[in-house]
């Protein structure tokens, strides 16, 4: 039975048994687009489709729909189909309190990597992020879709990030200013990551506290910069923010530096367990501080 | 021909967050006690230092400052117990971030001075003030829009 | 019909580079934009096969942040001790050439022309940047998968709203003297008579658009809610939009010495798209979910736009489609509207 068939499957039983009100999975458009969708009824579950094209990460839209109603009333039940990054994403969502385990059936899919859409023009070839992956099963899931596949024999190191930290300071300025200039501060990365679910973000207050709402160098940086350091133990790495960046800017950088920090400096990664990142917690015994 | 003042002459201009319990009442005691201290050093009082957020580095650097000195409770001596913990692993993290982001790591410095340690708040502002004095003017700040700038000519626009 | 040959077109762009600021695309990183030239020989203006750039050149009219006025408290020279305000209005020097310019956004200018020139007081700003530039339009030899330029009154070849229109041919370039002022620049550029006739273009087949009039029956459709629900709410496809025209605006300190406060007021772009755009005092939200927002920004496009106006804002360019994290589809907004 393949991937498509299985999640089919399953979403049809969900439904019918009343289970959840709605599976967030992955369909084609007209255009030929894999793009997210919502099923409701078991009569849709033929627009669910699995493919190497599943790029979004479905659990961004878990916080919204998952907020408890009124009082008495049950709270809300949805399916959601990730790949293993996706899957951490729950674990941080959870360790958050965003909702309760109860409220989210998992379907985590088996991922032998996610097509780059950019490199449509030559060769197709995976996308970064999947080449540098070790982690090909859920770290959770209610129904695991899928066999472990094998890795590869060798996984790419992290080329980017090694030349930006092997570059000065000066040079390092440089090339951030030339990426946030490109910026053009439509959040797109702020939107698609399940982390950044604040009702109101810091970054865009109507009273200006933090930043102006100049689309300038300074708002911009001050901006990128800050939401990085707000994800610092909590980005699970799914670069799905560097995906949707308009401008292609390799927002991604900034991330994984922190998360290679993080797990320097306090032995942690994001995602692994549903406990809270080192940040906001206590110093442990034994941990450095100056 | 006018002469530029050389590096030797750069006044750094600093800010600090000082937690009320201890080191500022450390800085105040530094005062009364008539030790020299550094007058580049601006303070700005907070209740502790675990309330520093990043956000707020992130501002006096964008505005102007060349250097940013966060000073807290020893740890185990917090007023509220364990706030000073929350800087702890903070100010490192966004240490990390800036010098990723090209800004020295030096710039930034997180310390702990006690309500008594007068001396140590003196040492560690004069410290400071030269180690940044030897950095020189920090150039983080992105020059202030002119009235005819477009997004067109800013820094990226000619590469 | 005259004719530019391609030697003839590069030495026209760097003599424009260099005696004014000509702005064409250029490769920044992996992406083209339209960006100052100094050498035409390093920008893709002259690729033939170079995508469309990812931003329309409404920027170089409508910049993303912009200074209106300065606010400077000062004393009273009259009466010490009052103090007064000085607004000194910040209105832009601009005399700009733009080369590269395709029909769809030639057409997005127009769209934005009535909205910031047509109600009076006209915003000066704008208008400052719009008297001031000159515009050299490029026909487009072939629509692209995702544009439908024919489908809202415009086309590949579209000659209108430039000041010069240059169509690609063998021999160089069909140039088209569309204004005066296009004339004007065009004094001294040699060029060659020729009995070529202009090229057409290669069309695609035509999509479907419904009448302005036919859309507030679709008002309470439940379409609405369903085709947003994947809608991240970014700003996407209104900052990429020729035509798309929200801003905010709001007055911020600007650094100024010690004693002394100055204040600029500042119009930034922002989008009907993002969660709270429409919140107001009080934190009540009129367009609270998803549904409701992208409503808006379709009949905005299609209806409220062509009710005050005339066309559509729509000029089919298909930015919007290509650069959606989440394949929300303008033509299939459209075609539920023309389906039912």
């Amino acid at each position: 039975m393949s991937h498509t068939e299985a999640i089919r499957a399953r979403a049809r039983q969900l439904l019918e048994e009343k289970q959840v009100s709605c599976v967030i999975g992955y369909e084609v458009g007209p255009r030929g687009r894999t793009r997210p969708t919502f099923i409701y009824a078991p009569d849709q579950i033929d627009r669910l489709v699995w493919n190497s094209a599943c790029t979004h990460n479905l659990t961004r839209y878990l916080p919204g729909r998952l907020k408890v109603g009124k009082p008495g009333e049950p709270p809300p039940r949805v399916a959601v189909v990730v790949k293993p990054c996706d899957s951490r994403a729950i674990h941080v969502l959870l360790a958050e309190s965003q909702f309760g385990r109860e409220q989210v059936h998992v379907i985590g899919v088996a991922c032998e990597g996610i097509m780059d859409a950019r490199s449509d023009g030559g060769q197709a070839e995976l996308q970064a992020r999947c080449r540098r992956c070790r982690e090909r099963m859920p770290v959770l899931a209610d129904d695991v879709i899928g066999e472990a596949p094998s890795l590869p024999a060798e996984l790419d190191p992290d080329e980017d990030l090694a030349r930006l930290e092997a570059m000065t300071a000066a040079e390092r300025t440089e090339f951030w200013l030339a990426q946030f200039d490109r910026c053009i501060r439509c959040y797109a990365c702020r939107q698609a990551c399940p982390m950044c679910n604040c009702p109101i973000c810091l970054f865009e207050r109507d009273d200006s506290l933090w930043v102006g709402i100049g689309i300038r160098l300074n708002e911009k940086r001050a901006f990128h910069l800050g939401r990085a350091y707000h994800l610092a133990g909590r980005c699970i790495g799914c670069d799905e923010c560097e995906r949707v960046c308009p401008m292609h800017i390799p927002i991604g950088l900034l991330n994984r530096h922190l998360a290679a920090e993080v797990n320097r400096a306090f032995g942690f990664q994001a995602g692994v367990a549903p406990v809270l990142g080192p940040l906001v917690t206590v110093l442990r015994d034994g941990e450095v501080h100056p | 021909m006018s002469i530029e003042p050389g590096p030797e002459a750069f006044e750094p201009r600093l800010l600090g967050f000082l937690c009320t319990w201890c080191s500022y009442t450390g800085a105040d005691l530094a005062g009364t006690a008539r030790l020299m201290v550094p007058s580049n050093l601006r303070a700005v009082r907070v209740p502790c230092s675990g309330r520093v957020p990043p956000e707020l580095i992130l501002k006096a650097f964008d505005n102007g400052a060349d250097g940013v000195l966060v000073l807290g409770c020893h740890i185990g001596e917090c007023h509220y117990d364990n706030g000073n913990h929350r800087a702890a692993k903070r100010v490192p993290t966004l240490q990390s971030l800036l010098a990723f982001a090209g800004l020295e790591p030096e710039r930034l410095r997180l310390d702990w001075v006690s309500a008594s340690e007068g001396e140590r708040f003196a040492r560690i502002v004069s410290e400071f003030t030269e180690a940044v004095r030897r950095l020189g003017p920090c150039h983080w700040r992105w020059a202030a829009m002119q009235p005819e700038e477009s997004h067109l000519e800013s820094a990226g626009g000619r590469r | 019909m005259n004719v530019i040959t391609r030697a003839g077109l590069q030495a026209w762009l760097q003599d424009l580079a260099d005696s004014r600021r000509l702005l064409a695309p250029q490769v920044v990183e992996d992406v083209v934009l339209f960006r100052p030239v100094d050498d035409i020989r390093t920008s893709a203006a002259l690729d033939p096969n170079a995508p469309r750039p990812a931003m329309s050149i409404k920027e170089a009219f409508f910049p993303p942040t912009e200074r209106l006025m300065l606010i400077e408290p000062q004393a009273d020279p009259d009466t010490p001790g009052r103090r007064r305000v000085r607004l000194t209005e910040t209105l832009p020097e601009a005399e700009q050439v733009i080369f590269g310019v395709r029909p769809c956004d030639a057409r997005g200018m127009a769209v934005l022309d009535a909205a910031f020139l047509e109600a009076a007081p006209p915003d000066p700003y704008y208008a400052r940047r719009r008297e001031g530039t000159t515009l050299i339009g490029l026909a487009c030899k072939e629509m692209g998968p995702s544009c439908f330029c024919r489908s809202v009154g415009g086309g590949p070849d579209d000659s209108r709203h430039v000041d010069v229109f240059l169509s690609e041919t063998e021999e160089g370039y069909v140039v088209q003297v569309i204004t005066e002022r296009g004339r004007a620049l065009l004094d001294g550029v040699p060029l060659s008579e020729s009995d070529a006739e202009r090229p057409s273009s290669a069309l695609s087949d035509p999509i479907a658009v419904p009448d302005p009039l036919a859309w507030p029956a679709y008002f309470e459709d439940p379409f609405w809610g369903q085709m947003s629900e994947r809608c991240l709410s970014c700003r996407i496809c209104a900052y990429v939009c020729p035509t798309c025209r929200c801003f905010d605006v709001r007055d911020e300190p600007v650094e100024s010495q010690a004693g002394s406060d100055r204040f600029e007021r500042l119009r930034c772009w922002d989008s009907c798209s993002s969660a709270g755009y429409r919140r107001i005092a009080g934190g009540h939200n009129p367009r609270s979910s998803e549904g409701q927002r992208l409503r808006n920004r379709f009949f905005c496009k299609f209806y409220y736009y062509p009710l005050q106006y005339g066309p559509s804002a729509c000029t089919g360019c298909g930015r919007c489609i290509d650069a959606c994290p989440v394949n929300v589809d303008i033509t299939e907004v459209l075609g539920h509207l023309v389906t039912g």
